[in-house]
């Protein structure tokens, strides 16, 4: 690429430029005798800039392995803001946003899942339990699912055995949600809760427990999660450039930089598949628009420093699991909601959901996208998506994110039409409340939707 | 403790038969309770906890330990494809256990933040037979004169006799099934030498099984109609001790008569080797990077071990 590159450099500087470059340079005559003219790679020029910033490129490309590509590609340490998912800022979604190019679509995208619930028919006693005795699971007993009410005797029907019934036993898993809030919250002696430290009382250990005991009753539906990997508390980083701005004060005071951003994230739970999950729309659809922000992302506020500029999903390039299927985050003790109704700022609630599951999973789709080689330079042949849930242990969002380009940086944006997309729920209750052993207004929906999120999987599976 | 597993048995009145018991055995060599391309799962397991888990190079033993103890749950818990009654178990992080027992005249007890706990809603069956039970009358439990069995135990003023197993009263999942000790310590002097974890599993088994012998059957000493059982098991991200302890008789006080049985499979290595960085000697490769010595049989304990019960 260095000579007609070098040659149309050549042509621009001396002559107009004409709208169409020919692409298809012609080959150039197999007998020159002379090497290529091309700027200078170590003048103080700005053609010479341009020419140390094709090499840069060219390094990358042509780096003889992932690892090797990640390591150039963050090779330069400069300053730059670090981007935190869950933050208490005002209307960071929109900013966040912005900082990714993602667009915003409210709701989830309609699934040709083919899961029907078995809703009717079988109401479930909310795990009323006869105390002192070991009750067995009672999905049978028609009862209403108030606590207290009822003989939980009836035996398991040989109908609910997992096999191959096309539908979702929704007693059952209810149960087995049930019994993981519980124990957690009621049946276990703890001790009271550190200061500031109730989400990792309660909400941490319950959500484990019912992701892991989801995940482990639905993998006979699900082949993917078979093979899929659980990591406890993993860590998630990207790297990358987006917008320009001319630098403030200090030694390279005046000069035009790329704003570079870092996400560090560490996810509560996340699952790693082998394979990826289809798209959810082609690459190149607009589902809407971008919000545009006008001021610093130091307004925001975020702030700069200079550290390792990390890519990492979770697991090193290694892993045969490097694609993402579905992350948890538990919203710390900070960020709790009695804080914003305290601070009058109820309507940043849900501001705060939807910035934590953009700026995640935007952070872990891209690195996944690196992982398989691609950069700005080189954007994504086909999207990348994943799946996240964000709670507190009571309210539970749902997000779905695609990744449709990665060139966000300022040449690379120019001419390209492409978008990210994320579709995204507000938050809902799973429960009511807990008391006296037993859950009070819980809510099959939102369980649904956990259980629909767990099962999506390619469609040859 | 500083006898080991010999004090530890003389504590808890107990005797040692080595190796695992003929049903663990059992469901180890039955074909049919293999995961298909377990070997593969378990391999995939210890890399990703050794070398791929974090952006170091090498990760630390206080991360790599749990990370490849949840990997292999989460492999064992996959079989709940097979046996759906798997998915009624329940693994308890953080739990406190307190048991009391009098001992030749010592009032002994364990308490507090042990291990890992996985309860189930129904027990173990019992898995020594009625004969093997009586035959433990005549054993004699070894004592270590002039050293007393108390000598490296902590002396505490004891208020209340408390025995509690950790859960309140209508918990549905109220059969302690295995515990699940990890040693993560960075460094050596921090973790238990497998001597002392093997003792250390035992008293800690024997607790949980007092404590819910005391609450099924009251506080009175007496040999139990229905022993219980309590499997064990820890590791210090290598080298695995099974065990399986079965309670049967809560009268401790004197030495002789019906005693306590434990099986133990001690020193169970899961790997050799896990080399992060190739080994290099004169700009040559000596060793490249991987894991050496893997041996599928450890895995094997551990899956059977689990599905131990519900089998």
């Amino acid at each position: 690429m260095a000579a007609p590159a070098g040659r149309r450099r050549l042509l621009w500087r001396g002559r107009c430029w004409f709208s169409q470059t020919e692409s298809a340079a012609p080959l150039q005559p197999p007998d020159s005798l002379y090497p290529p003219i091309v700027a200078s790679a170590t003048a103080k020029s700005k053609a010479a800039k341009r020419r140390r910033l094709e090499l840069f490129h060219q390094r990358v490309h042509g780096a003889a392995s992932i690892e090797e590509k990640l390591r150039l590609y963050g090779q330069l340490q400069r300053p730059k803001y670090m981007v935190y998912p869950q933050t208490f800022a005002l209307n960071a979604d929109r900013w966040y946003q912005s900082f990714t190019k993602t667009v915003f679509v409210p709701g989830l995208p309609p699934r040709a899942a083919s899961v029907a619930a078995k809703a009717p028919g079988v109401e479930a006693p909310e795990a009323a339990r006869t105390p002192g005795g070991a009750a067995g699971v009672t999905p049978e007993a028609a009862k209403a699912p108030e606590a207290g009410t009822a003989a939980p005797g009836a035996a398991k029907t040989p109908g609910l055995a997992a096999g191959a019934v096309p539908y979702l036993d929704m007693g059952e898993l209810r149960s087995l949600a049930c019994d993981a809030l519980l124990q957690e919250s009621f049946y276990q002696h703890k001790k009271r809760p550190f200061l500031y430290r109730e989400q990792d009382h309660t909400p941490g250990p319950f959500l484990t427990q019912l992701v892991s005991t989801l995940a482990a009753c639905l993998c006979g539906r699900n082949p993917l999660l078979a093979a899929s990997s659980l990591d406890l508390k993993p860590e998630v980083n990207y790297y990358w450039h987006h917008g320009e701005e001319v630098v403030v004060h200090g030694h390279r005071k005046g000069r035009v930089d790329p704003v570079r951003f870092q996400i560090d994230d560490k996810p509560h739970l996340q699952l790693r598949v082998p394979k990826q999950l289809p798209e959810i729309v082609p690459l190149e659809s607009d589902l809407g628009d971008v919000p545009v922000i006008s001021d610093k992302p130091s307004k925001l506020p975020l702030f700069k420093k200079q550290y390792e500029n990390k890519v990492f999903i979770g697991s090193k390039v290694a892993d045969p699991c490097c694609y993402g299927h579905t992350q948890f985050h538990l919203i710390p003790d900070k960020l709790k909601r009695e804080r914003f109704v305290r601070a009058n700022l109820e309507d940043q609630i849900e501001v705060l959901y939807r910035a934590n599951g953009i700026a995640s999973l935007f952070a872990w789709t891209a690195a996944q996208a690196m992982y398989q080689g691609f950069w700005n330079e080189a954007d994504v042949t086909r999207p990348f998506v994943s799946q996240a849930v964000v709670t507190d242990g009571k309210y539970f969002a749902f997000f779905c994110y695609q990744l449709n380009t990665l060139a966000l940086t300022v040449e690379t944006i120019q001419n390209n039409p492409r978008k990210n997309i994320c579709w995204g729920t507000k938050s809902k209750p799973l429960y009511d409340v807990v008391e006296d052993g037993s859950v009070k207004g819980f809510n099959d929906e939102v369980l649904l939707q956990l259980v629909r999120f767990l099962l999506n999987r390619p469609k040859e599976l | 403790l500083f006898q080991g597993v010999r004090q530890a048995q003389w504590l808890t009145k107990t005797k040692l038969v080595e190796g695992l018991p003929p049903s663990v055995l059992g469901i180890v060599d039955n074909p049919a309770h293999q995961l298909e391309d377990h070997e593969e799962g378990v391999k995939r397991a210890i890399s990703h906890a050794r070398f791929w888990e974090t952006t170091e190079v090498a990760p630390r033993r206080e991360h790599y330990c749990p990370v490849l103890f949840e990997d292999l749950i989460h492999l064992c818990r996959l079989m709940s494809v097979k046996y759906p009654s798997l998915t009624k178990r329940m693994l308890a992080r953080n739990y406190k256990i307190s048991a009391t027992w009098e001992r030749e005249s010592i009032l002994l007890q364990v308490r507090g933040l042990n291990g890992i706990l996985m309860n189930s809603l129904a027990p173990i069956p019992p898995v020594a037979s009625k004969e093997e039970i009586l035959a433990t009358e005549e054993h004699v439990l070894e004592t270590f004169h002039p050293i007393s069995p108390t000598i490296d135990l902590q002396e505490v003023n004891v208020y209340k006799e408390l025995n509690d197993t950790g859960f309140r009263d209508g918990y549905p999942y109220s059969h302690p099934h295995t515990l699940f000790f990890l040693e993560s310590a960075n460094i050596r002097p921090n973790r238990f030498r497998p001597e002392q974890l093997r003792a250390k599993m035992l008293m800690f088994a024997f607790g949980n099984a007092l404590a819910k012998a005391k609450v099924l059957y009251g506080n009175d000493p007496k040999v139990l109609e229905q022993p219980i059982v309590v499997q064990s098991v820890g590791t210090d991200g290598q080298l695995f001790q099974f065990m399986v302890f079965q309670l049967n008789t809560t009268d401790l006080v004197s030495s002789d008569g019906i005693k306590n049985l434990v099986w133990i499979d001690s020193d169970q290595n899961l790997y050799e080797k896990a080399q992060c960085v190739p080994e290099v000697k004169k700009r040559v490769v000596t060793k490249p990077a991987g894991i050496y010595g893997f041996q599928p049989d450890t895995f094997k304990k551990f899956l059977a071990l689990y599905l131990h019960g519900t089998v």
